[in-house]
């Protein structure tokens, strides 16, 4: 029990995806100048980020490793996610049009964001089971949206702020990730 | 369309097949470089041949993941002054993996831990000189033991399991090298 | 011939990645700790942006609209494969550097985008013309930021000591926070120095 409780919160403080790992990025500054949108954008991550890591932990251990195909493992791996990311478009559609709507165009944008990828591979990098990569690709996500909704908040702030022209926009966007990565940095060597 | 996808998926299959198998030699070289290069070389003296590139795979055993045993030679003048090769026996927490340098008489020219998961500070001491070279100049004997059974090695402290792990390495590598020996010759 | 070479230098400052072009950001924070790793990783997405670019380029009448994305990825992620095969095998210390960013290049922004917007829709000429333009482009800005990071965080760039004896390097350079600061700071003066541009 207490190796999950590790597993956690090393992925979501000590190891944060994108303020310690640099995965994520380029959605990450667009999605955080509004609030509804970066928590879309948080809410999808997750949701994607845990159904593909699971997804594509199956695909190594049931059809790559067997058949010694472990060099295709990264074109695998993207075609599963975008089929994925396609299937649960077209589920959600049908079926929760609500969360459809809530989640909106992040959702196809989600297949080139290099966090969905990354963690998958990270997990299978470490040779995890089935439940613990669960647990590590839904912490990472989560951690992931934490770091989203907490740098909305404070561009939010400041974007009614007296700022320099040409700091404006991803300059200072860069510069505030900085400082919370700076803060996350704290978290390091909590866990050995 | 579903034509296209399937002739561009086929292509791309064709392509990284003949990829995989062009490169393979220079990954599985690389490979063993890197990760088990620097125990070699540790464990062997007084060659001049490059003992990854002439590796022998022999078929009289196999290792605990089922491959069979790479033997890298040190040769001087073309002819093999030495072997090594992996061996790996229960410590305390896990099997320990023992890289074995044996002269042709039988007699270790030294030995190099290569992976592990013993207890930092306890068990994991084993990795350090001050253990691992009692090894070198011993034969299949019963000096080849822990003091403790009446053999010249000294043990870690408090670690007594991991000390007779990687003893018991290094005995089965030794167990092993008469008909090694009659493979690379 | 003079539109190939415009397609060309328009990757090497008025649209290059990632500084002008805001895309590949992942890439270019992680793998920036030093300007050797900064060229290793520039080239190894020049190889794959120009080959994709020419693939899909000759091929770009005869996808389909509606499958083009799944095409692309499928054309990107061969040559990523590749690209990993060939460093595993060659050039295999930069490899275990670069570590999980070689297989993200299949997901760099820069390589689907161009492919979108470029190559689909142009000739075979131009398409290379644009793919080494950018990828040029990219390297030289990794290596740039790469060898500010390495200057200021370790003393050293390319390996080389450059800084006088008593510098004590910023050890913050080569993490995290050092990497957003940085480029934080180059596209702030990439704006300022358009805006410059702009007011003659």
């Amino acid at each position: 029990m207490s190796e999950y409780l590790l597993l956690i919160v090393s992925a979501i403080f000590v190891n944060n995806i994108i303020l310690a790992r640099y995965l994520g990025n380029c959605p990450f500054l667009g999605t955080s100048n509004r609030m509804d949108t970066a928590t879309g954008m948080a809410m999808a991550v997750v949701f994607v980020i845990t159904l593909s890591s699971a997804t594509t932990w199956i695909v190594q251990e049931y059809i790559l490793k067997p058949f010694d195909l472990e060099y295709l493992q990264t074109i695998a791996f993207i075609l599963v996610i975008a089929s994925l990311v396609q299937l649960v478009e077209m589920f959600l559609q049908k079926s929760i049009p609500g969360l459809y709507r809530a989640l909106g165009i992040f959702l196809p944008l989600i297949t080139t964001n290099c966090a969905v990828l990354g963690v998958a591979v990270l997990s299978v990098e470490s040779h995890m089971s089935f439940i613990k990569t669960l647990v590590f690709a839904f912490a990472s996500s989560v951690g992931y949206g934490m770091a989203l909704v907490i740098l909305t908040g404070i561009r939010e702030r400041s974007a009614t702020s007296p700022i320099p022209q040409h700091l404006r926009g991803t300059p200072l966007g860069l510069i505030t990730v900085a400082l919370l990565a700076l803060a996350f940095l704290g978290f390091a060597g909590m866990v050995k | 369309m579903v034509f296209v996808l399937t002739a561009i998926c086929a292509g791309s299959a064709l392509v990284l097949a003949y990829a995989n198998k062009a490169t393979k030699p220079a990954r599985e070289y690389q490979l063993l470089k890197y990760v088990q290069g620097p125990s070699v070389k540790k464990v062997l003296k007084g060659y001049d041949n490059d003992p990854i590139r002439d590796v022998i795979e022999i078929s009289i055993g196999k290792d605990e993941k089922g491959h069979s045993i790479k033997i890298f030679p040190a040769k001087k003048d073309g002819k093999i002054i030495g072997i090594a090769y992996s061996s790996s026996a229960q410590g305390y927490h896990g099997q320990i993996e023992v890289m074995v340098g044996i002269d042709m008489n039988g007699t270790i020219t030294g030995i190099s831990i290569m992976r592990h998961s013993e207890t930092p500070g306890l068990g994991a001491r084993v990795v350090e000189p001050a253990f691992t070279n009692q090894f070198a100049g011993l034969k299949l004997s019963g000096q080849l033991n822990l003091s403790t059974r009446g053999g010249k090695i000294d043990g870690v402290s408090g670690a007594t399991f991991s000390s007779q792990g990687v003893v018991s390495a290094v005995r089965k590598a030794l167990e092993l090298f008469p008909k090694v020996k009659k493979e690379v010759s | 011939m003079g539109a190939v070479v415009r397609e060309f230098t328009k990757g090497l400052w008025k649209e290059v990645p990632p500084f002008r072009l805001v895309l590949g950001l992942c890439p270019t924070l992680a793998v920036t700790t030093a300007a050797k790793n900064g060229v290793g990783m520039g080239l190894a997405t020049t190889f794959v942006l120009v080959c994709s670019n020419l693939i899909i380029s000759i091929l770009r009448n005869a996808i389909p609209k509606k499958v083009r994305i799944a095409a692309f990825i499928v054309v990107i992620a061969s040559f990523v494969v590749i690209v990993e095969l060939m460093m595993q095998a060659y050039f295999y210390p930069l490899y275990k550097i670069l570590g999980i960013f070689i297989p993200l290049i299949v997901v760099n922004c820069i390589i689907l985008g161009r492919a979108e917007a470029f190559a689909s829709k142009n000739s075979v000429l131009p398409s290379i013309a644009d793919g080494l333009g950018m990828g040029l482009g990219f390297t030289m800005s990794l290596t740039l930021l790469g060898a500010i990071r390495e200057l200021l965080g370790n003393g050293t760039v390319f390996g080389i000591h450059v800084m006088w004896e008593s510098f004590r390097p910023f050890g913050i350079m080569l993490k995290p926070p050092g990497a957003f600061i940085c480029l934080g700071l180059i596209l702030s003066l990439m704006n300022w120095i358009s805006s410059k541009q702009r007011s003659h």
